[in-house]
């Protein structure tokens, strides 16, 4: 009996021993990485953070899902290149978006999920900052992780604020059933610009970065970023600061590359002339279509092989492309001979000449991002993805001109011609009067393929001229665009299924009336 | 009813009568005094015989003293010794075995005649004659309620296993429990079948319960082999096969090609290419090619076992090899295979016959250790496989190519490693082809050497602590090694196939496992009422470990060698990789109880409680519990039937139950968000990469298991004695919280979390049936049964309420699952015909009398305007059919005579379709199928077949042209054995030897025309066909020798 006693006892001290151990058996360690709470407070760790936050700049050509190229989405809705392709079907939403009839269920969707994405990981790196302070962050280093990912925060809002006006604007990370409100345009450019004014005061970024910190936002392209955003918006009261900016990049240490022919080039990259660019590379790079290499690995673009020509086999030197984004022939005869930038710009191949032919085919390419073999040469994944062309969001140039323009209007004052030469001169070897229409002149021929034309001609539509989107954006000889821009053309239609995964939740969204 | 069959009996029989004999006379009866008619009375080793008359009456002759065997099926056999007496009345009694027959449930065994819930059995005759080389493979077409699809004819493949239906979107994979231990999907691959005692097949929720969190897709049980009480055993299994495909696809010839290819050219507006399509004759027959005939298998088992009252034991040892029927033949598709076994149990404490308490103790240990190599090749897909290579390559191409050819590929592949063996340089088809490539050179290259360790080993204590309350502690562990290594040559087979760097690679992964289990059990019976509890707790643990690398640059004198260390690549050259890591540790708690009761064995009833936690769930939803409850009553055992149900009627009963199981496979920390690594960005001009890591997402705390709540009822009919028995079940098995995406908007910046938001119906109807009878001296056991399911997606959980699973290239979307159809369907546009001529087309117009397809030529495929929008366009694409079988059914048939014995096992399908995806209609120089000869050629030509038009990619959208019904019946199994006369072979001390010819899918009736009517391959690609490996036939010879 007492056996059995001792039995029932064991029993009974083992299931309540069982019992006990039963949470802590069920937590377990994960293999490989850490809990946020615990990783995210050193300042090692709060870097990595703000290096993710830098990361969704490099999937607008190729976000896994669709090809967004930052500059060719603005542009195909300008005046200046086509869209291309093997036909009207080939990548649709560029199409719809050409010819401003763009569909809620068939809309660029891509920059809207990139640039949350973005602004997502830029307030997280706001609440680790929080989170490592007491771990040894000093005040230095806590005011440059912060002031990095609230202007970067501003660039992906910028973004979404241009293409799509009435957007979420959050600041904090979503909770609940995660929808947050939806703001006028107006109120959003209110918030944007209080963000990046905040991030201003900071004082914390350098005007320029050296060495192996090139790339990260600086003070010279948050003030671009700000003349860009106020000069969108022709917010009167704060272009005076605007110009004010201008005028404090063009005392800093930058400049105009002397040879516009190689400001597109890879050793034309991180000159004195370049402020912000989204950096790719081919050396060692690793973008990968499958899911096992991973499409959103930093490393090359695949813009260069969506805008060369088909099935290339004129020479040795560029490689094959899709044939998307051909520069219309009218970029290329807007050029006078003489200058720099056409040929610069515009590679004229001659109609079928060494490839084949594709929709909206000119036989003229845009030789900003041609894709040369040599570009990705290095690479160790998918040849597509792994170009090494970096994409030039802010170049000094812009500066000059920005300057320039605000002085013309009256915001300040400087010495606009010059600036103004300083752009013209380098081109061609002549000035030109200083004039606001030449002003736009110079904006036209020196931004191609930049995506700055189509904003352009949106903000003067208040101009008294007729280069403005209205005039500009009609239909064409060719009968590709059909519709004319119109002032409910400014903001794409919200992709449905955004307004979709709303319905019936705290937050609901309302399409834009395009 | 017995009557008729026991005159048809006697007619069949041939009697002999021996002289100067004894004459004994007599009535058979059965125990309530009943005569028994059409009973065997036969002298013992004899073919002297009688059977009893219409009174049970007989009168037999033997030598004086000679045994004499009564016999009827549905009683016990007795003997006698004729004594030459006139009267004699022997009682049969009722042959209960039928019924006390047991079946093995979770934590237990039980009475097969009180058992409540919906368990199919598969015993070890069973699994014996079929000899399946593995345990999935088994189960196929003996069961019903389970499907089993072979996902390839490749040695060594899984099959695709689903009890009742696919229960999910995500893993659908029943849980395979041996000898009491949790095994993976890929975990049953060590089990030698021959091991195994039964397999039980837990098919309703009631049966499952106690398996809890893991039931939801039900649970396999598998118990190996004990010895039997008696002298030892020695069992010595052989056999050898030879493997061939059992069709070729019909395709053009040469010539054929060449007339075509003009035909499709002209039509396209371009020059024929052939001038004389006549001069190239038959051309290359490309499958004879690519098929190894007459591929050898063989297997070798040896086993030892007996048991005394204190020991029991089971050792064993098999061998299985296997040569694939594609690729066999250049070392590549071939599956080795050896296992031990040694199964024992020691009887350490016996006084059941001095006490009730503390009387007995017995220890059981089971050890199994297996070791598996394969290589394998492409299979099933469109990206040029070896079959889906031989179909699209030109007939007129040759294998090797020609000395014309060698003098152009000097200048077009210039600097290229081209594949070539001892007869010459491998032909090149060239960019016409696209990923197609020379499937024979293809098949020269190495393959990566898979290999495998598994060791598991199984140790419990049962304990008997007083009167029937026993506790019963065992542990289990399972460790497994695996890995494989390869390397890759230079070679050259096309533009987008070869390798510039050699490299040598290899990969190799541990896991380690391990189960507690404490279960007390009690069972009593007191006067009518029996009742048993069980009280239990278990808990599991796994990890594992992968470690792997390849290096480039191994030197070609080195291929016979080819391992990392002979490679010289350099690390920081980006020549050289490794990559390794633990795996997440998953972790299972467990309590667990039942109850059983019943009253006279007439009203049953059971009711079972699991309470799982997983390291899976989520931080609100770390346990989950598990009820279940079933009701049986055996009608036929209420006294007041006795006079109303006949007495052919022998069992009745009616079954009933519900439960709810779970699903735990939802994969690792997905409730919660944990950094992420690699979100990087590059700075400066050195564009160093600078590294990322961000959350890895949005936290889903509440995520939990998926839920499936299952009812069933059956019942089960026994006639004469239970020699027939009929089953007939009817379920309905909702999955609740499918995990998919939370449908949230993109705009919160991140990935969408995880949740528990889908709904999947399945239900249907499952029959068994078996039938045991003699004709004569000669035994006949006949088994069916059939499964009639229907399986709806009711809710996918996400916004759009669908998704696109497999894709066409060239054609665009292949497969979707969408709400209110069953899961994974065919996704296309249905047709209407041809349009005979211009005619037609004019006439083929909306309501508002708009074209609807302006631009079609005579020719041409008419589309559906499915949704009747008055538009033909994409959005006419629809449910164009779906692989999924309406109906399963098995039927078998086993005869004894004489030693001879006979088995076949039919199996098949209806109501499934193939979507037969075998031409890749972007590659315009492809070879075609020999149906393309039956095209529209004029008016009038063909109603289904557009013409030929090289580059059509309109008239080849997807659409139900590619589909075909893929109803089928095959002739699984065939076997033929003759077992030795005993006095022969005891001769040479050997008790049983037996020989047997066996042929393996010799027959398969199906309208398909495709390589093999049964296709799975991945979860969602069921019956789509990219160019199945399929299925071989397999003609056998063996030996099974017992001494």
């Amino acid at each position: 009996m007492d056996m059995k006693k001792n039995f029932v006892l064991a029993l009974t001290a083992a299931a309540v021993i069982l019992s006990a151990c039963g949470k802590e058996f069920l937590t377990v360690e994960h293999p490989t990485e850490s809990p946020l709470e615990e990783y995210f407070t050193t300042p090692e760790h709060l870097q990595e953070a703000v290096i993710a936050a830098y990361d969704p700049l490099e999937w607008f050509d190729w976000n896994d899902s669709q090809y967004t190229p930052l500059n060719i989405m603005s542009d195909i809705m300008a005046d200046q290149i086509w869209v291309g392709g093997s036909d009207r079907s080939d990548n649709k939403f560029w199409h719809l978006m050409m010819n401003f009839e763009a569909l809620p269920t068939d809309t660029m969707s891509g920059l809207w999920s990139s640039c949350y994405s973005g602004i997502k990981r830029c307030n997280d790196v706001i609440t680790y900052i929080g989170w490592t302070k007491d771990n040894g962050l000093s005040e230095a280093d806590a005011k440059l992780a912060e002031a990095q990912v609230r202007i970067l925060r501003a660039f992906y809002y910028n973004i979404l604020w241009k293409f799509y006006g009435n957007i979420p604007y959050y600041e904090v990370n979503l909770t609940g059933d995660f929808t947050c409100q939806q703001f006028p345009a107006d109120e959003v450019y209110d918030k944007i610009i209080a963000d990046l004014e905040g991030a201003i005061a900071l004082d914390a970024l350098p005007m320029k970065w050296t060495g192996d910190d090139q790339g990260r936002v600086s003070k010279a392209m948050a003030y671009m970023l700000y003349a860009e955003l106020t000069m969108y918006k022709n917010d009167e009261s704060r272009l005076p600061t605007a110009l004010n900016y201008m005028k404090d990049i063009i005392a800093a240490d930058y400049a105009l590359l002397p040879d516009y022919g190689i400001v597109f080039k890879e050793e034309g990259e991180w000159g004195k002339e370049t402020i912000f660019d989204i950096n790719y590379k081919d050396d060692n790079a690793i973008r990968g279509w499958s899911p096992a290499n991973n499409p959103l690995a930093a490393g090359g673009t695949i813009l260069p092989r969506m805008i060369s020509p088909n099935g290339w086999s004129g020479d040795s030197i560029h490689d094959n492309g899709w044939g998307f984004a051909p520069v219309r022939q009218s970029t290329y005869d807007m050029y006078a001979a003489n200058d720099a930038r056409r040929d610069a710009t515009c590679w004229n191949v001659g109609a079928g000449n060494g490839y084949s032919p594709r929709y909206q085919d000119t036989g003229v390419f845009l030789e900003k991002y041609i894709a040369y073999k040599a570009n990705n040469a290095e690479q160790l994944a998918d040849a597509d993805l792994n170009f090494n062309n970096n994409l030039r969001i802010y170049r000094y140039s812009e500066t000059l001109l920005n300057a320039a323009e605000l002085v013309v209007r009256g915001y300040g004052s400087g010495d606009a011609e010059g600036w103004l030469n300083q752009v013209h001169s380098r081109a061609t070897g002549e000035n030109v009067a200083l004039s606001l229409e030449n002003i736009k002149k110079e904006r036209e021929l020196e931004f191609v393929g930049e995506g700055k034309r189509y904003w352009d001609l949106v903000r003067w539509e208040s101009d008294s001229d007729d280069i403005k989107a209205s005039k500009v954006l009609v239909p064409d000889e060719f009968g590709y665009r059909t519709n004319s821009w119109t002032a409910s053309k400014k903001y794409l239609p919200i992709p449905q299924s955004e307004i979709d995964s709303a319905k019936g939740k705290t937050y609901e969204l309302t399409q834009n009336n395009y | 009813m017995k009557k008729i069959a026991s005159l048809i009996l006697f007619l069949g029989l041939v009697l002999s009568a021996a002289a100067q004999n004894v004459t004994v006379k007599g009535v058979v009866q059965d125990s309530t005094g009943e005569p028994i008619i059409g009973a065997f009375v036969v002298q013992q080793g004899t073919n002297n015989g009688t059977m009893t008359g219409v009174d049970g009456d007989f009168v037999l002759n033997t030598p004086q003293g000679a045994k004499i065997e009564v016999s009827c099926i549905g009683y016990t056999t007795q003997v006698i010794v004729n004594n030459g007496e006139q009267n004699l009345v022997i009682v049969l009694p009722d042959d209960t075995q039928m019924l006390e027959e047991t079946v093995v449930i979770g934590y237990g065994v039980q009475k097969k005649s009180v058992v409540t819930a919906s368990i199919a059995k598969v015993d070890a005759d069973a699994l014996g004659v079929t000899s399946p080389s593995r345990v999935d493979n088994a189960l196929k077409g003996l069961t019903a309620g389970v499907q089993v699809t072979a996902s390839s004819g490749q040695p060594g493949a899984a099959s695709r296993i689903r009890i009742r239906g696919i229960g999910t979107i995500n893993d659908s994979n029943p849980l395979y429990i041996v000898d009491g231990m949790p095994m993976g999907i890929d975990g049953i691959d060590y089990l030698n079948p021959q091991d195994i005692e039964s397999i039980e097949v837990l098919k309703d929720a009631a049966a499952g319960a106690v398996y809890g969190a893991r039931a939801a897709n039900g649970v396999i049980l598998v118990t190996t082999k004990k010895g039997v009480k008696g002298k030892a055993r020695f069992n010595y299994d052989f056999s050898y096969g030879w493997s061939s495909p059992w069709r070729e696809r019909e395709v053009l010839n040469a010539t054929e090609y060449a007339l075509m290819n003009n035909e499709g050219r002209i039509n396209a507006g371009m020059a024929p290419a052939y001038a004389d399509p006549y001069s190239y004759g038959e051309g290359t027959d490309w499958q004879k090619q690519v098929f190894n005939y007459n591929a050898p298998s063989q297997s070798h088992e040896v086993s030892v076992s007996g048991a005394t009252d204190r020991v029991n034991y089971y050792l064993s040892l098999g061998y299985l090899k296997q040569d694939g029927i594609v690729g066999g033949q250049f070392g590549r598709s071939n599956y080795d295979r050896l296992t031990l076994r040694s199964n024992n149990s020691y009887t350490l404490l016996d006084r059941t016959k001095e006490r009730n308490w503390l009387n007995s103790i017995v220890l059981t240990s089971q050890l199994s250790y297996a070791n598996i190599h394969s290589k394998g090749v492409a299979e099933n897909s469109q990206w040029g496989s070896p079959l889906g290579s031989a179909l699209a390559l030109s007939p007129i191409l040759g294998v090797y190519a020609t000395e014309e050819d060698l003098a152009n590929y000097e200048t077009i592949y210039a600097g290229q490693t081209l594949v070539e063996d001892e007869n010459g340089v491998f032909m090149i088809p060239g960019m016409d082809y696209n990923e197609m490539v020379n499937p024979v050179a293809s098949m020269h290259l190495p393959a990566n050497q898979n290999w495998t360790h598994k060791f598991t080993a199984g140790f419990s204590g049962e304990i008997q602590i007083w009167d029937n309350l026993k506790f019963k502690s065992s542990i289990g562990f399972d460790l497994g090694f695996w890995g494989n290594e390869g390397y890759t040559p230079l070679f050259y087979l096309s533009g987008n196939n070869k390798a510039e760097n050699s490299n040598a690679n290899a990969y190799s992964a541990q896991s380690f496992s391990w189960q507690l289990e404490n279960v007390l059990s009690y069972n009593k019976t007191i006067g009518k009422h029996s009742f048993s509890a069980l009280l239990g707790q278990s808990a599991f643990r796994s990890k594992g470990q992968q470690v792997g690398g390849s290096r480039m640059d191994l030197p070609e004198d080195k291929y016979s060698k080819p391992y990392i260390d002979n490679a010289t690549g350099l690390q920081e050259d980006g020549r050289m990789s490794v990559y390794g890591s633990y795996y997440t540790e998953h972790r299972l708690a467990s309590y667990f109880a039942r109850a059983d009761y019943n009253y006279d064995e007439r009203y049953m009833g059971q009711v079972t409680l699991r309470m799982d936690g997983s390291s899976r769930f989520g931080a609100n939803n770390k346990w989950g519990y598990f009820p279940s409850f079933s009701l049986g009553w055996n009608i036929h055992k209420e006294p007041y039937m006795v006079d109303v149900i006949p007495s052919w009627l022998s069992n009745a009963k009616l079954r009933f139950s519900w439960g709810m199981n779970g699903n735990e496979n939802i994969g690792d920390f997905r409730y919660t968000v944990m950094t992420a690594r690699g979100n990087n960005y590059i700075f400066g001009q050195n564009e160093s990469v600078a590294q990322g890591v961000k959350s890895s997402g949005l936290a889903n705390p509440d995520l939990r298991w998926e839920e499936s709540i299952q009812t069933n009822v059956g019942l089960d009919l026994g006639f004469m004695a239970n020699a027939l028995t009929f089953t007939i079940e009817w379920y309905k098995k909702r999955t609740n919280g499918m995990l998919m995406e939370i449908p949230i908007n993109s705009y919160v910046g991140e990935s969408r979390p995880i949740g528990n938001v889908g709904i999947m119906d399945n239900t249907g109807v499952e029959m068994e049936l078996s039938y045991k009878f003699n004709l004569g001296p000669v035994d006949f056991r006949v088994g069916g049964n059939g499964t009639w399911l229907k399986n709806t997606l009711i809710n996918l959980g996400n916004d759009s309420g669908f998704q696109n699973y497999d894709s066409f290239q060239g054609a665009g979307t292949a497969s979707r699952a969408e709400n209110g159809y069953p899961f994974v369907f065919f996704y296309g546009y249905k047709t209407d015909g041809i349009f005979q001529n211009q005619a037609e087309i004019d006439a083929y117009v909306n309501k508002d009398g708009e074209k609807l397809m302006p631009n079609a030529v005579p020719g041409d495929v008419r589309f559906v305007d499915a949704n009747e929008d008055g538009k033909f366009n994409d959005d006419d694409r629809t449910y164009i059919g779906d692989g999924t079988p309406d109906f399963t059914w098995g039927i078998n048939l086993a005869a004894n005579w004489n030693g001879i014995d006979f088995y076949m096992l039919w199996q098949g399908t209806a109501g499934n379709d193939v979507l037969d995806l075998t031409r890749r209609i972007d590659i315009s120089q492809s070879n075609l199928p020999s149906y393309m000869l039956n095209r529209w050629t004029g008016e009038g030509t063909s109603n289904r077949l557009p013409r030929y038009v090289r580059g059509d990619s309109v008239n080849w959208q997807l659409s139900d042209l590619y589909v075909y019904d893929g109803s089928y019946g095959r002739l699984k199994t065939l076997q033929l054995g003759y077992t030795l006369p005993e006095k022969l072979t005891k001769k040479i001390l050997i008790s049983s030897l037996r020989l047997y010819v066996s042929a393996e899918n010799l027959l398969t009736l199906t309208k398909y025309h495709g390589y093999d009517p049964e296709i799975s391959s991945g979860g969602t690609s069921l019956g789509i066909d990219y160019g199945v490996y399929p299925q071989p036939r397999t003609f056998r010879v063996g030996l099974n020798l017992k001494f």
